[in-house]
């Protein structure tokens, strides 16, 4: 797809629009695409002619370039008696475009069947995308593989034939409709959908739920209705059901009824059209008990435009001409993800465990791989050692940066055998890309590794485009989003000539399904080169994914004919779009805007406004063209708005809160406050001091100052944090006490030794009789609890309990003179460690 | 408390004092009795309190020490003789409401983790100080002042001076013991001329030193408003989360489809990130530059119409997100939820550019004063608020406001409150 879209930027120029934003916007890409896209030097690529019943050509030169050009790039590719060179060659089936007698006749023939201004639009593609010989296989997947790749054949041509003309992507008006009501599937099953989900249940189960023999997502017949609701929602489209008379069957659009009806997929009755009539029932009862959503009257709104609607955006410009393994992910269901490089054998993959495909393109793996068959990934094998360098490429969104270990990580795209032998891997340890290869200067695990740096957090869990190189000169190299990291090779390149070409290409996991990698992979690419910094800045800024220019007719409220304001779009993943860089074009240059303003645009979707994701909300600007300008940029921003129903069935439209004479200004009152929230519960009155309060009483108690003691200070500092650092008593601990005792001991300590005058005539250094305590009890406890504190403890009660302590510290009644100042500080100690002191 | 019954040795470290050394006997016996005493007491607590008992109370709660004789005695007296704030005021004047109260309230704001064992630094000093100044609260978060000690004063023995590029100035304040609430000990300066901060760019406490060393550095200055929000307007962002704001301001470092699901940007990222990074952007200019390995020494680096370089980090993650221009800030939340939620000051345009009007925008909304009335209640009550106490609540938001945002009357309302029956 995007090797053809090269191809139609290169070649012929439309040249419909001279617009500005094709400088900003287009130009950019398409100078990139014309630069080297895809596949824009055919005779680097050393893929050549595969096939196995393909003989040797003998017959005239190629009498132009452009025929050697045709040789190449389609001639080569398709020539083999199992793709076209069957039945399409000479004296065979008309065109013989794969006559191997005469390369200038099988040209003449060719260029019957192909376009390549529009390489999608050639006979020679789209008669292949109809099932006409595939030689991938008969299914759906397989056909528009097969056609891919035809695709990329004629596209190369087309950009070697037409050269690096700059690109213009025609932009055509749409079909002008307006934003119509629609009936939006609510959050949760509906009961409605029991019917539906019965049919799906029953029939379909055996394929459509996980645990399937062989599971085929999505997994909508699963016995979990809410699950399979989830997962039916862009199966379903009920629009067309106007409930006032039945519905035909022949307008029903929803997934469910057309692969019954039109595809024969799977029928169990036997008779496919009334299995339809069935489905068609069911769906109808669903859709006519929801009403649809008009959108509001007073908005400012633009026409109407779904996906399909859309022109195609893709600029093309991918550097593929060295791929030699391609995965796009178009195929969107079934089990296989097609090789699409175009080169053979294709090493399509087998998609197993839990895995899932990704809207927008791309798998995403949950506990699950996508491997290839040995003998297939022998190509990766043949062709890369034959150039001794090659590139890994993909745009990957990793789950998360917890998994992987280094030099052991998790498997992103992986040619190996196992956990301990490999050709090479590019994998994920947390933060960390990780590639391993196996050369002469590293074991044949591809140790040591070679991993970005631990605080750079190269890898992150979203969408990334990485690029890991090899050659022997500069050994591994990695980028990230186009940007090389330069991490350093921790070994010398050395050489690959060991490679075994026995292992296999294995994506999300080991071959031995023990190192999973969780994640979504849009795209991934083997190229037998290593790509240069710009080849691979290009296929970054290409992108990732299928996009389209949706243009929104505006006429009615500019009063200028054949104006739109034009978004990019494209499907983000499973459950969004991208709406970006939205510009104003006239597609009449006779009919110019004179600084027509615009404020406020919001996107809208299925009758109303995006609830979330308005980013042009604030946009303020006026929009003026003239005859040799006829565009103009809004922004440079852009925005993921929700799926709802599915890429076929959503309509958007955008609303404004002013364009030209038309407003919807919103109010812009500020509401009164609301209560604050008061959301404390009742608890005890009380609580305990805290560390700094807990000193700080301690020290008005006695009044021993802290910053003047060194070794009570010390003391403070060590313990602090064992102190209580919250009021709550319900957290005071045992360990807070012993706490509060040792700085209590300190400060007794301090308040004795330091004679303060706080005891009276007290000698600590003579004995205490008996009669005598209360000199040294009485002081502690006015301190303490105060006077006449009734919530404090009674005085006397206290003094009690401080004259027991005292008998036994000084056992004879009386304290000797050894004993006065420890049993002293003790008691000290007790009371002012006590909760009289702590409790507040 | 009954945990403290089942404690029935004492630890070897509590006798490692050098005073008491070979005398462990004797203590063990001293903790058991702290110990019952401790028990004693805490069963005495229900006994009903007069005019004395809740002087102390009051005391207690907004000094966080206990009051000496004679303040007991006078503020029983202005209690008795209706005169409440009076009484309040008397606690307010002891220099351990600034030394420790204060300091403790606000030293966990000044970093991430929370730690109320910080060391002092210049976003508590500098709170302390107005406070005590009897500043405009709501100048905490845009004026160009900064509380730094007086070297000349006596108490200021062996303290470094103030430094941009590290705290020693205030740890060795706070280790001598300087009395915070001594205007001869602790005065105010202009950061612009003691940090170099260009006038216009100083923005209170969001601007000194300590918030830069927990906010700004590394990250994305996301940081700095989050922290601010919390701990000045309390709400956390799961609170103010809103997904129906214009998301055109998230910049392009946040995933739009994080591991590959845009739900999750869809109904979580863009809640917080739709209003934080258009006022966060009001930092663009501010960065905190570590000068050692050990993350312990650094300054606060502003340049002048310069968008600091993390700003624009990961700016692959999503290509068509917003790319910061200036220090240009709106607050989207003046729509939605939570304009009723905040409840923003009409008089204010919403949106400028830098630090100083962003900060002029949080400390004018309703959330700001209630926040602050929140945090004084906890820390004198001991408990949250509660719909009990709605109407006494609501007057202390007002009498905040009517005393010029004087943060004392909140302390002074909250004890009276709290003082028991």
């Amino acid at each position: 797809m995007k090797a053809a879209q090269t191809a139609n930027a290169c070649g012929k120029i439309k040249a419909v629009l001279h617009v500005h934003w094709l400088v900003t916007a287009a130009m950019l890409m398409v100078l990139q695409a014309c630069s080297g896209g895809s596949g824009s030097d055919p005779t680097e690529n050393p893929a050549g002619p595969f096939g196995s019943s393909k003989v040797t050509y003998t017959g005239p030169d190629p009498q132009t370039a452009d025929i050697q050009s045709f040789r190449i790039s389609v001639w080569e590719n398709l020539r083999s008696a199992e793709r076209c060179g069957g039945c399409h060659n000479a004296g065979g089936q008309s065109p013989g475009f794969a006559r191997s007698d005469d390369i200038n006749l099988a040209y003449n023939a060719a260029n019957s069947v192909v376009n390549l201004e529009i390489p999608s639009a050639s006979r020679m593609v789209t008669k292949v995308a109809e099932g006409h010989n595939c030689w991938q296989g008969n299914d759906a997947g397989a056909v528009a593989a097969c056609a891919n790749i035809v695709e990329g054949y004629v596209a190369n041509w087309a950009n070697a034939a037409l050269g690096g003309a700059a690109k213009v992507i025609q932009l055509t008006p749409p079909p002008i409709k307006n934003a119509g009501a629609s009936k939006n599937l609510p959050a949760a099953a509906p009961a409605q959908f029991t019917a539906i989900h019965n049919l799906l249940a029953t029939h379909c189960a055996s394929c459509h739920t996980s645990d399937a023999a062989v599971p085929q997502t999505p997994y909508f017949a699963g016995d979990d209705i809410e699950e399979s609701w989830q997962l039916s929602k862009s199966k379903l489209s009920l629009d067309e059901y106007l409930c006032a008379t039945a519905t035909p069957l022949s307008d029903a659009q929803s997934r469910f009824v057309v692969r019954l009806r039109d595809q024969f997929h799977n029928c169990w009755s036997g008779g496919c059209e009334s299995d339809a009539l069935e489905m068609h029932n069911a769906v109808e009862g669903l859709a006519c008990s929801i009403s649809a959503t008009q959108p509001d009257s007073g908005l400012v709104i633009s026409k109407a435009m779904r996906l399909p609607d859309g022109i195609p955006a893709n600029s093309g410009g991918r550097h593929e001409a060295s791929v030699i393994a391609l995965y796009e992910f178009q195929t969107g269901s079934g089990t296989t993800a097609f090789d699409t490089s175009g080169v053979a054998p294709e090493i399509n993959l087998t998609l197993s465990g839990q895995t899932e495909w990704v809207g927008g393109w791309g798998i995403r793996i949950t506990d699950g791989k996508a491997q290839g068959s040995t003998s297939d990934s022998k190509k990766l094998h043949d062709l890369i050692t034959a150039t001794g360098e090659y590139s890994i490429e993909a745009w990957v969104a990793p789950a998360n940066v917890t998994q992987g270990d280094a030099e052991d990580p998790a498997r992103i795209i992986s040619y190996s055998a196992g956990t301990s032998d490999r050709n090479f891997t590019l994998g994920q340890n947390m933060y960390n890309y990780e590639f391993l290869n196996r050369s002469n200067t590293t074991d044949a695990n591809g140790i040591p590794a070679l991993a970005t740096n631990d605080d750079d957090e190269d890898l992150q869990a979203t969408l990334q485009h990485v690029v890991v190189t090899y050659n022997p000169v500069d050994g591994r190299r990695v980028y990230v989003n186009g940007v090389y990291t330069e991490d350093i090779d921790p070994v010398d390149g050395g050489i690959i000539a060991d490679w075994n070409d026995t292992y296999a290409l294995v994506l999300g996991n080991e071959v031995s399904s023990d190192r999973l990698w969780q994640g979504v992979i849009r795209l991934a690419a083997i190229h037998n080169r290593a790509l240069t910094a710009a080849q691979i800045q290009q296929n970054f800024a290409t992108g990732v994914g299928e996009k389209f220019f949706l243009l929104f007719n505006v006429d009615e409220l500019t009063d200028v004919r054949e104006s739109y304001v034009v978004f990019e779009v494209s499907q983000f993943d499973s459950y969004s779009y991208l709406f970006s860089e939205p510009f104003y074009v006239g597609l009449d240059a006779n009919a110019t805007a004179a600084s027509i303003p615009l404020q406020g645009m919001r996107i809208g979707i299925n009758g109303r406004e995006a609830i979330v994701g308005q980013s042009f909300a604030n946009l303020n600007t006026a929009i003026s063209t003239s005859a040799s300008s006829t565009s103009q940029p809004l922004s440079s921003l852009g925005t993921v708005i929700g799926l709802e129903k599915g890429p076929e069935a959503d309509e958007f439209f955008l609303s404004f809160e002013r364009l030209g004479n038309n407003s919807n200004a919103p109010q812009t009152t500020l509401p009164a406050p609301v209560q604050v929230r008061l959301d404390g519960s009742l608890s005890s009155a009380i609580g305990v001091r805290t560390f700094d309060e807990i000193s700080a009483t301690m020290a008005a108690i006695t009044g021993i100052s802290i910053a003047n003691n060194p070794s009570l200070l010390s003391t403070y500092i060590d313990i602090k944090q064992a102190l209580p650092s919250v009021e709550n008593i319900e957290t005071f601990l045992s360990s807070h006490q012993m706490a509060v005792t040792q700085l209590a001991i300190g400060y007794c300590d301090e308040l004795i030794e330091a004679d303060t005058g706080f005891f009276g005539s007290v000698d600590f250094a003579a004995t205490l009789p008996e009669n005598e305590r209360n000199r040294v009890i009485d002081p502690l406890i006015d301190a303490v609890l105060g006077t006449n504190v009734t919530t404090q403890p009674s005085f006397n009660t206290t003094a009690t309990e401080m004259d027991a302590l005292y008998d036994r510290l000084c056992p004879f009644n009386e304290c000797t003179a050894d004993q006065t100042s420890p049993a002293s500080k003790g008691v000290c100690a007790a009371i002012l460690g006590s909760a009289a002191m702590l409790v507040q | 408390m009954t945990k403290t019954m089942h404690v029935t040795a004492t630890p070897h470290w509590l006798c490692d004092n050098s005073h008491v050394a070979g005398r462990r006997a004797r203590f063990n016996s001293a903790a058991a009795v702290t110990l019952l005493m401790c028990l004693a007491i805490c069963s005495s607590a229900t006994v009903e309190a007069g005019f004395r008992e809740q002087a102390k109370r009051i005391h207690d709660r907004i000094a966080g020490v206990p009051p000496s004789q004679p303040v007991l005695d006078a503020m029983e007296d202005e209690l008795s003789n209706n005169q409440p704030l009076a009484a309040a005021d008397i606690a307010i004047a002891n220099p351990s409401f600034y030394n420790v109260t204060l300091k403790n309230l606000v030293t966990p704001w000044t970093n991430g983790d929370f730690d109320a064992f910080a060391p002092l630094n210049d976003y508590t000093a500098t709170i302390i100080g107005m406070v005590r100044d009897d500043a405009d609260f709501r100048e905490i978060l845009t004026a160009n002042t900064v509380y730094v000690g007086n070297l000349n004063h006596t108490s200021m023995a062996g303290v470094p001076p103030y430094s941009n590029t590290n705290n020693e100035h205030y740890k060795a304040m706070e280790i001598n013991g300087a009395d915070l609430s001594d205007a001869a000990v602790l005065r105010a300066e202009f950061q612009s001329s003691i940090i170099g901060t260009p006038v216009a760019a100083t923005a209170g406490v969001m601007t000194t030193r300590a918030a830069a060393k927990a906010f700004f550095i590394d990250g994305t200055n996301r940081a700095m408003f989050r922290f601010t929000l919390l701990n000045h307007l309390c709400n956390d962002m799961e609170q103010v989360k809103d997904t129906t704001r214009p998301s055109d301001r998230i910049r392009q470092d946040i995933s739009r489809s994080p591991g590959g699901d845009s739900r999750l940007f869809l109904n979580n990222c863009v809640g917080c990130h739709s209003g934080m990074d258009p006022m966060a952007q009001a930092f663009a200019y501010y960065d905190f530059v570590n000068t050692d390995d050990a993350g312990t020494n650094g300054f606060m680096q502003y340049i002048s119409a310069v968008v600091d370089p993390k700003y624009h980090i990961n700016s692959a993650n999503f290509k068509q997100g917003f790319v910061t221009p200036d220090d240009s800030w709106s607050n989207y939340w003046r729509s939605g939820p939570n304009a009723e939620l905040l409840g923003w000051d009409p008089l204010l345009a919403g949106g400028g550019s830098g630090a100083k009007s962003m900060g002029q925008e949080l400390a004018h909304s309703e959330a700001f004063a209630q926040c602050q009335v929140k945090k004084v209640f906890r820390a004198v009550c001991l408990r949250d608020a509660s719909e009990d106490d709605r109407p006494d609540f609501e007057s202390m938001v007002v009498n905040f406001k009517s005393s010029n945002y004087n943060l004392k009357r909140v302390f002074a309302d909250s004890a009276l409150y709290c003082k028991g029956d």
